[in-house]
């Protein structure tokens, strides 16, 4: 068979199958466009919208408070706390106050409603973390929970049994299921 | 479906089964607006406050976790209960987070039925009604209230007297008439004394209940086991004389059973056996030849014809009595009303006078609060007067008189008043139970853990209660309301009641201001100063006294216990007793779960009522164990599966009170059975007592109805469960008593669950290491009275599935912790019980059969069970030989808002898991945070499980077996040590110490 005959049958074979080939193609741009969007696209990385657009960059990075500040709880108690929205207006009846996004902390404050803030660390119903051991035996807040002097918005995040296990292994720190995480 | 399609759609669905898969379950997170200053999101807070479950105020801590209360503790420093508290103090949560309780005010409407109305609205119709019948006396308000402390009940006198009506009426099912008829007969006042029995080397009691809802069962549990316990190689005497085997009767040395109501005979027997014995020279002439001539026919044979007791089991009481140093007689019960009852009790104090002529073993300095309830004849007598002539409005504050009078009474007359138009009757209650059902406007106010108020459960206790918890709804408290709605904002005594709290409050615990009276006291629970110890003054007794105890005692229901042995015929009339229940107290614990699904510590039926009865009664009438009986008497009709044991007379019935609910809710609405409905509407006219007895006849039916008995078995079999030493044996063997040797049941020595306990020709396995802590608890069953209160804690503290009536016919009760109780095979009146719990052994039986490794070894010697390990085998269970793991047939439910009592330091176990005692992880772990913190080794006694904490007796120690110097290391070197089973070689860390008899 010479190169025009198969050219031309090839043709043909494509022409005949162009529908089945389209959606082949289509499919193919439709993953990798989704591929992109989900993982490569630069928003991805950051964490869901909160209802005030909060900055841990600007805070904890740029202004250098300590995390302390805000999550007071952390060295004394198993959970880190929030803070209080009379907290965010210690500063905010000063700085920006009228900056229509710290009008909301302001309406929030003044209509007695808690903030609805999203969720970013998961950890499993079982697990009975403590920061207040962490924090006691000078483990830094970056060494779990990231870079978040860096970031605007915190991405979500799921820790998993082979993070703590690692860490845990390293340090020589309690393996016993009980005694250190399960209850 | 091709195989290929079949593999894709499989793939298919297990991908989006495992993409489903994420443990997200919260996604928003509040914060708070502002900050409180008490609450810190993960740690706990304790609120000091007043139990309110029964009139015997014990002083309880309740444990706070963002704002709501999660656990209630005994408070230590409450001179009652000194850091116990009792099942029904435990559940009092369950009433806080009832499900069904009222979260709205409701009115009736014109058809009958109840229509949610808000708060405001409700305050807006009671200001109209007091308004309305303000100024007509009698003809316009009453109230009637439950036991309340002395501020609550002077603002609603002081109230009601605004409004030209009369003080409130005390009501409270269990007000001890015939024991105030006799202290006024033979003291001249009827109020309720305390009793030093810790300083008594002898007891004898005559069916006061004391350790079940008596008075004040905390406090008497502690004051029984410091008498009872083994201390320096010697115990007090206990007899019991009670037609049926209370809890506290099984706690006697001897329980005599004696026909119903027939205790006044004893009683007298025994003042002439004082008598004659030349007892009794400090009385008057006239009073000693008064008792001389009452008791003269009281010969032992006489007492033993009357009342079924062996003339030589007559004797050993009274020389035991007789030659007893410090002896204590305790009247009859809270509802053991029979026509003789004041006899008994009055007779039952002069054999105390006699005895101890200093009576120094009774406190009469600070009365029982319970003294204010009305008696009985005096509650009827309101209620009919009220329906001669209908006030206007009508108050019932935290009481239920359509269930607690005798339905023959309660249903017919006071329903029928209370249903009439005229009143208009308003119900502060949150529970629509059987009175607020008939009310016209039920108006929920704050419970107890959400209050500010006093109450002392003696004269002279000046305790405090403060809300330790969140409201649930805009709930107003009681106090407040009455400020509102009986006065205007001029005469208003106090702004609210908490300043007036705070006014009288700093007046009696003398503190001098606001800050003082918040850190002192409210702080503490109370002003519980060291007072002065008041020599007891005893007053002198009436010397016209024993004329009361004249006449024959076997004239009334003595008489229906004797034929029924007998089996003539079949209608012939029995005795039929209604007991105070451990569990639901009067009534008022019938819907919490808890109480229902702990099982009655003497029959350990749960859920259901039993009608209790004699193998010789059941045999006349040939009934077998669960066989539906009908029993009738003159007033009512019941049906019940019957329940065959020795603990009983022949010839009489007795069932626990406090269930048949009409209403009150899921848990307790047609739970059970109402023993009251048999009950006369009349009352004991020589005390004003209700009748707790009635002559009754019995039918079987030919139906069964299945009990939820949890015992499995009452016989040992001959294992080495629960074991029992005598006083003798004790005292004999001083230092060395003899080391076992063996490798069976009965010569098999204590395998210590440490290193120590290897031994490499017995174990397979090699020791375990610990890691500075080995955990291990002491049992002693010499101190348990099988109350139950650590069951009650361990669900409180574990999250422990309550499973219901139908799971638990299927043997599928989730208890951690149950009392176990068995009865001696040749003499089944010998009752012993035992905390059963996991042994956390070290050779553990449970760990070697799991296949996924879900029960595992800790370093700190503890069984950890893993739930999300847990594949539900049910290996485990099968290979446990102490039966102390449960499995999670199901996921137990707990209905909204009850599910904000779980602990949030305790996993909450789904469905196909396994589970069991953890020693209280969280408590150990909270223990090793605290000592890191501070950087030292956790400190002996510093780890209290939840069951050991709330043990009115001391049963339990916990601590570290490595520790030489520990408390529980001390105690396993006890003579009485021993483990349950140990020839198994389980090597268990519950280490139990025998019980300590003495036949007398």
């Amino acid at each position: 068979m010479d190169i025009r005959t198969w050219l031309k049958n090839s043709h043909t074979a494509v022409w005949q199958n162009r529908g089945t080939l389209f959606f082949t193609g289509l499919t193919a741009v439709l993953v990798l466009l989704f591929l992109y969007l989900f993982y490569a696209v630069p928003a991805a990385s950051v964490g869901p919208e909160q209802p005030i657009p909060f900055s841990h960059r600007v805070h904890a990075g740029d202004k250098a408070i300590s995390c302390e500040f805000c999550h007071s709880y952390v060295g004394r108690s198993a959970f880190p706390g929030m803070p209080p929205v009379e907290k965010c207006l210690y500063c905010h009846e000063y700085i920006i106050k009228n900056h229509p996004e710290i009008q909301k902390e302001h309406e929030y404050f003044n209509t007695n409603t808690p903030t609805p803030w999203a969720k970013v660390s998961y950890i499993p119903e079982h697990v009975f973390f403590k920061h207040i051991r962490h924090i006691k035996k000078g483990v830094a807040c970056q060494e779990c929970h990231g870079p978040v002097e860096t970031q605007d918005r915190l991405p979500q995040r799921t820790f998993l049994m082979e993070f703590c296990i690692t860490c845990h292994e390293e340090r020589g720190a309690n393996m016993g299921c009980w005694l250190s995480c399960h209850n | 479906m091709k195989r290929r399609t079949f593999l894709k759609l499989a793939g298919i669905g297990s991908l989006s089964v495992a993409a489903g898969c994420t443990s997200r379950p919260e996604n928003t997170l509040y914060s708070l607006v502002r900050a409180p200053h008490d609450m810190v999101t993960g740690e706990v807070r304790w609120y000091a406050s007043v139990c309110r479950e029964c009139p015997a105020g014990c002083g309880i801590l309740a444990k706070a976790r963002e704002g709501r209360a999660v656990k209630i503790e005994g408070n230590p420093y409450h001179p009652v209960n000194r850091g116990a508290i009792c099942m029904r103090g435990q559940a009092a949560l369950q009433g806080l987070y009832n499900p069904d309780r009222l979260m709205a005010p409701k009115i009736k409407g014109h058809d009958g039925t109840f229509k949610d109305i808000s708060f405001e609205m409700a305050k807006g119709i009671l200001q109209k009604k007091v308004k309305g019948a303000a100024g007509k006396a009698e003809g316009g308000i009453r109230m009637v209230t439950e036991t309340t402390g002395e501020t609550l009940y002077e603002l609603f006198s002081d109230a009601l007297g605004r409004s030209g009506a009369l003080k409130p009426l005390v009501l409270e099912p269990f007000a001890y008439e015939s024991l105030r008829a006799a202290h006024k007969a033979a003291f001249g006042d009827e109020a309720l004394i305390s009793y030093r029995m810790e300083g008594a080397d002898f007891l004898l009691c005559f069916g006061a209940d004391f350790l079940e809802t008596w008075l004040s069962p905390v406090e008497y549990s502690r004051k029984f086991a410091a008498m009872h316990g083994l201390e320096e190689k010697r115990k007090g005497r206990f007899f019991h004389v009670s037609p049926v085997q209370t809890l506290t009767a099984a706690n006697a040395d001897l329980w005599l059973g004696c026909r119903p109501d027939t205790e006044a005979a004893v009683a007298m027997g025994l003042i002439k056996a004082a008598l004659d014995w030349g007892r009794g020279e400090h009385l008057f002439d006239e009073l000693k030849h008064g008792l001389s001539r009452a008791t003269a026919a009281y010969t032992p044979e006489k007492v033993s014809e009357e009342t079924g007791i062996a003339v030589e089991d007559f004797n050993r009481l009274s020389n035991g009595l007789l030659e007893s140093r410090w002896p204590l007689v305790l009247p009859t019960g809270s509802a053991n009303e029979g026509p003789n009852a004041v006899k008994a009790d009055i007779a039952s104090i002069l054999l105390n006078y006699i005895i101890n002529p200093t009576l120094s073993l009774f406190d009469f300095t600070g009365p029982q609060r319970v003294t204010t309830a009305a008696p009985r004849a005096e509650a009827d007598q309101f209620f009919d007067t009220l329906s001669g002539r209908p006030p206007e409005l009508l108050l019932i504050y935290n009481a239920n008189p359509v269930y607690g009078f005798p339905p023959a009474r309660g249903v017919e007359a006071v329903k029928a008043m209370l249903e009439k138009d005229a009143p208009f009757v308003v119900a502060f209650s949150n529970f629509m139970d059987e009175t607020a059902a008939v009310a016209d406007l039920i108006f929920p106010t704050r419970l107890p853990l959400e209050m500010w108020d006093e109450y002392g459960g003696k004269e002279g206790i000046y305790a405090t209660l403060q809300p330790a918890t969140g409201l649930l709804a805009p709930v107003p408290h009681i106090g407040d309301l009455f400020l509102e709605v009986f006065y205007s904002a001029e005469n208003r005594p106090a702004a609210d009641y908490k300043s007036l709290l705070m006014r009288s409050g700093m007046e009696k615990a003398g503190v001098r201001s606001e800050r003082e009276w918040l850190m002192d006291v409210i702080r503490v629970g109370g002003s519980f100063k060291e007072k002065e110890p008041v020599k007891a003054n005893a007053p002198q007794v009436n010397p016209d006294v024993p004329a009361m105890l004249s006449g024959p005692v076997s004239d009334s229901l003595s008489d229906y216990g004797n034929g029924a042995a007998s089996g003539e015929t079949r209608r012939e009339t029995l005795a039929f007793l209604a007991l105070p229940s451990i569990r639901f107290f009067d009534g008022r614990g019938g819907n919490r779960p808890w109480l229902c699904e702990i099982p009655d510590p003497m029959t350990k039926v749960a859920w259901n009522t039993p009608a209790i009865l004699h193998p010789e009664t059941a045999a006349a009438y040939k009934l077998a164990q669960e066989d539906l009986v009908e029993i009738e008497s003159e007033w009512g009709k019941l049906h019940a599966p019957v329940y065959i044991t020795a603990g009983i007379q022949p010839g009489v019935i007795a069932m626990p009170m406090g269930q048949g609910h009409w209403g009150y809710g899921r848990y307790a609405d047609q739970m059970g059975t109402n023993p009251l409905i048999l009950m006369p509407p009349h009352t004991n006219p020589e005390s004003g007592g209700p009748i707790c007895a009635a002559p009754v006849t019995m039918v079987k039916r030919g139906r069964r109805e299945r009990l939820a008995n949890t015992d499995g078995s009452r016989s040992q079999h001959g294992r080495t469960i629960a074991l029992t030493t005598s006083i003798e044996e004790v005292t004999a063997h001083d230092a060395n008593h003899p080391v076992k040797h063996g490798l069976t049941m009965h010569d098999a020595p204590i395998w210590m669950p440490t290193p120590e306990g290897y031994d490499k020709h017995k174990d397979f396995y090699p020791a375990h290491e610990h890691d500075g802590y080995r955990w291990a608890m002491t049992v002693d069953l010499d101190r348990c009275i099988g109350c139950g209160a650590c069951a009650a804690a361990c669900y409180a503290e574990n999250n422990v599935g309550t499973v219901g009536i139908e799971r638990m016919l299927e043997g599928r009760e989730m208890s951690w912790l149950a009392i176990q109780r068995y009865m001696d095979d040749d003499h089944p009146e010998r009752v012993i019980f035992l905390p059963m719990l996991c042994q956390h052994c070290d050779n553990a039986p449970c760990e070697s059969v799991c296949p996924v490794y879900a029960p595992h070894h800790s370093k700190e010697g503890l069984n950890n069970q893993i739930y999300n390990r847990c594949i539900g085998t049910r290996f485990c269970s099968q290979n446990c030989p102490y039966k102390v793991r449960r499995f999670n047939w199901f996921s137990w439910q707990w209905p909204e808002p009850l599910n904000l009592q779980l602990n949030p330091d305790v996993t909450v176990r789904g469905k196909g898991v396994m589970e069991k005692c953890s020693f209280c992880i969280q408590r150990i772990k909270g223990a090793h945070g605290i000592a890191k913190n501070e950087n030292r080794k956790i400190r002996d006694g510093e780890v209290v499980p939840a069951c050991m904490q709330t043990c009115p007796t001391g049963v339990f120690t916990f601590g570290n077996l490595l520790d030489e110097k520990s408390r529980v290391r001390k105690m396993v070197e006890d003579q009485r040590a021993y483990q349950i089973l140990s020839y198994l070689n389980t090597k268990p860390a519950v280490f139990y110490l025998k019980k300590v008899t003495q036949h007398i």
